[in-house]
């Protein structure tokens, strides 16, 4: 693109090809309290402190529970949630920086494919309607008529009839709404589609043909992908890499492989074992961490490793009071991609640490940390607007 | 104590069944519509201490199963027929009052959703003592210390402070767990779980299971697991229905039921569900959607979406034909599974 942002990328990125990198990323969302005049009394610490890297024409899988704040980074990597701090470098651009026109334009190369299909379509649009917007709006095309064959071949690529143009989105079932979601991100030729829990809404019969076409069109287009998904089997399906969030930052990243052979992070572990196998046989012999308790709220987040008010294998040193970074460990046999964010990594992975009973700590998710010198807990009205991310969905 | 628990599970299996669901027929009828048919002849018994899956996808009636079991289905705009036998009464038989009577007490449920079925106003304590006020005759003073009691068997952390707090000062797991407290108050001898653990996360959700598992070991009270994931089935259910279209196309005990699926949408399911334990080999879905089926009447529905159909699957409806254990409504079953 000729649009050059003010700060070129700086990373080493070039001998892997990077297409997007985001540095230090946060989103906090003000928590406001006032009848007249709005002050604000805290914040969602919805994404504290994100870096990641994805490669042109890789997967980057982002898991984790809802409330973690993959939905949100998602959408800041978009520059639909402005980042509080941070930089989300796409080919060379700081999309961050970027404001009005020129951050319109750039909207063509990154596009998004959401969870719902009903509601993410425009009940009143027709599917060629729906299809020809965004391809005018990016100059692609000037009218319906001159956009037909490429309207075709979009339909093809994700299995509709051509017959569809003419039909709304009540005429059709959920695996195919899906599909025009699909069809009109690709409609703009983008180079980064970013899927915010594709399948989740489906059933799971149509959750797999929508796996497929996702994989086919990638081979097709040469696409990039970000999928954010809570479904670990459905990430380590159509993922190159895996990337886990919990509270708000990535505490493992690894080779999809890698990462479900020899979860290094005790939060993956738990995350990994708590996944049901439709085998009868593997369900009865298999170990589980269970873990207790909950979430804490993201917008009261324990100190040092927010990890450490659940986690089995939680030390008297270090883990209250000192936030771990993602960190590449020193263990035969990890390769060097394989990071993780635990001071303790290397000593549970030998088995030197031994897991321990957790007292489960109650979680009142309306609470929030108040600003310094304010004490106590305050109700706030409402709990915040960044736990609307990512839930589980109706699954079928 | 779990040694007992175990022997007196395994003796109270071999009983009578609790429940028998004869012939369940709903009929889902609006004026000027053509009648639709949610639960088709559906029929599946339940001993003590056991627990049931009924599992399919959107649409295929298992919920609607439940709601007729509980008899919560509204009376207008629907036609119920068959029997619901629960202990030698026929469920269906009875008044509004009769069956208010049994439910909360013998039946209980736990719902998909815990923030819509707990009542937002009221604190948890309050809805858990509400069920003993109504069928143990306690008042609230008295009943107080009890729900006490089974917030914290439901693992609820500090029952005594959260007994006062209201359902939105609850994370969702908690939620969940509230719902259970409430549905085990009067020891019910059966239990109906609507997908418990759909709404929750992975993490919460493996606590919920080891939980029900845990009661129902402990209680020998039976259970129904109503539930779209196949995953879930296979770590808890003794017995697993198949559910298409309204009507049971295959069942069995759980370790054959996954080894050997024999009707093409068990097998089609199990295929078309990327698993954890699997290397990212292609899916093979079941095509089409379940807009693409046939009547019952004079076909299979799921012929269209069949991956082996043969001539007759759209001329006569196969019938659930039972041999041992097993049981399965099909013209041509799978011989090699996947």
């Amino acid at each position: 693109m000729t649009t050059t942002g003010p700060h070129p990328t700086t990373s080493a990125g070039d001998e892997h090809d990077v297409l997007l990198t985001v540095e230090g990323v946060k989103v906090h969302f003000p928590i406001k309290q006032g009848v007249i005049f709005d002050k604000t009394i805290g914040y969602v610490y919805a994404v504290d402190g994100v870096d990641l890297q994805i490669r042109k024409g890789e997967t980057y899988g982002l898991v984790g529970e809802s409330g973690c704040g993959k939905s949100t980074l998602g959408r800041a990597i978009l520059n639909l949630e402005h980042p509080t701090e941070g930089r989300v470098v796409f080919d060379g651009v700081d999309i961050a920086s970027l404001k009005g026109e020129e951050l319109r334009r750039k909207r063509q190369d990154l596009q998004m494919v959401f969870q719902d299909p009903l509601s993410s379509l425009d009940p009143r649009q027709s599917v060629e309607s729906l299809l020809v917007e965004g391809m005018k709006a990016h100059g692609l095309a000037k009218d319906a008529k001159q956009a037909r064959p490429r309207l075709r071949e979009l339909l093809h690529a994700v299995g509709l009839p051509s017959t569809a143009l003419n039909k709304y989105p009540h005429e059709f079932s959920g695996g195919q709404r899906q599909r025009i979601g699909i069809a009109r991100a690709l409609s703009v030729d983008p180079k980064l589609i970013v899927a915010d829990e594709p399948v989740s809404a489906l059933d799971v019969s149509v959750q797999a043909q929508v796996i497929n076409l996702l994989g086919d069109l990638q081979d097709e287009f040469g696409l990039t992908y970000l999928v954010i998904a809570h479904d670990l089997a459905v990430v380590r399906h159509i993922s190159d890499r895996i990337g886990v969030m919990y509270l708000g930052s990535i505490v493992e990243e690894a080779a999809a492989p890698d990462l479900y052979a020899e979860p290094l992070h005790p939060y993956t572990r738990a995350l990994l074992s708590a996944v049901p196998i439709p085998d009868p046989e593997i369900e009865d012999s298999r170990e589980q961490i269970l873990l207790t308790g909950d979430l804490p709220s993201p917008s009261n987040p324990p100190t040092g490793c927010r990890f450490h008010t659940r986690c089995p294998w939680r030390q008297k040193t270090r883990c209250d009071d000192e936030r771990p970074q993602l960190r590449v460990v020193e263990i035969g046999g990890i390769p060097a991609d394989h990071k993780v964010a635990c001071h303790w990594a290397e000593q549970i992975h030998s088995g030197q640490l031994q897991p321990h009973e957790v007292e489960a700590v109650s979680v009142d998710p309306t609470s929030f940390a108040a600003d310094a010198g304010d004490h106590g807990t305050i109700i706030a009205e409402t709990p915040g607007r960044a736990t609307q991310s990512g839930d589980p969905g109706r699954g079928l | 104590m779990t040694t007992t628990a175990y022997a007196a599970r395994a003796d109270t299996r071999s009983d009578a069944p609790l429940l028998s669901v004869r012939d369940l027929q709903v009929t889902f009828q609006r004026r000027g519509e053509e009648p639709f048919h949610a639960v088709d002849g559906v029929s599946f018994d339940v001993r003590p201490g056991q627990t049931v899956g009924l599992v399919g996808e959107s649409g295929c009636g298992k919920s609607v199963t439940s709601l007729a079991i509980m008899g919560l289905l509204p009376r207008r705009g629907n036609r119920i027929s068959g029997t619901v036998d629960f202990d030698g009464t026929d469920l269906l038989s009875l008044s509004d009052g009769q069956m208010r009577d049994r439910r909360g007490k013998d039946i209980a449920m736990v719902f998909q959703d815990p923030l819509s079925s707990l009542n937002p106003v009221v604190p948890v304590g309050i809805q858990v003592t509400e069920v003993l006020e109504r069928h143990r005759g306690m008042n609230r003073k008295a009943a107080m210390p009890m729900a006490a009691d089974l917030l914290k068997r439901v693992g609820i952390p500090d029952p005594d402070r959260r007994i006062k707090d209201y359902p939105h000062q609850m994370s969702g797991g908690m939620r969940q767990r509230a719902l259970i407290a409430i549905a085990l108050a009067c020891a019910p001898r059966l239990l109906i779980a609507d997908e418990p653990t759909t709404a929750l996360d992975v993490t919460i959700q493996a606590q919920i299971l080891a939980l029900l598992k845990e009661l129902v070991e402990d209680t020998g009270t039976a259970l129904i697991m109503i539930t779209h994931d196949l995953g879930v089935v296979a770590g808890l259910c003794d017995e697993v229905n198949v559910l298409y279209g309204g009507k049971i196309v295959e069942r069995g005990p759980r370790h054959p039921i996954f080894r050997t699926p024999r009707h093409p949408y068990t097998n089609g399911l199990l295929g078309s569900i990327p698993r954890l334990d699997a290397a990212g080999e292609r899916l093979t879905p079941i095509p089409g959607s379940v807009a693409d089926n046939l009547p019952w009447d004079h076909a299979c529905a799921f012929a269209p979406r069949c991956s082996q159909p043969i001539a007759v699957c759209t001329q006569t409806t196969p019938e659930l034909e039972t041999t041992g254990d097993r049981a399965l409504r099909c013209h041509n079953p799978v011989e090699d599974p996947r």
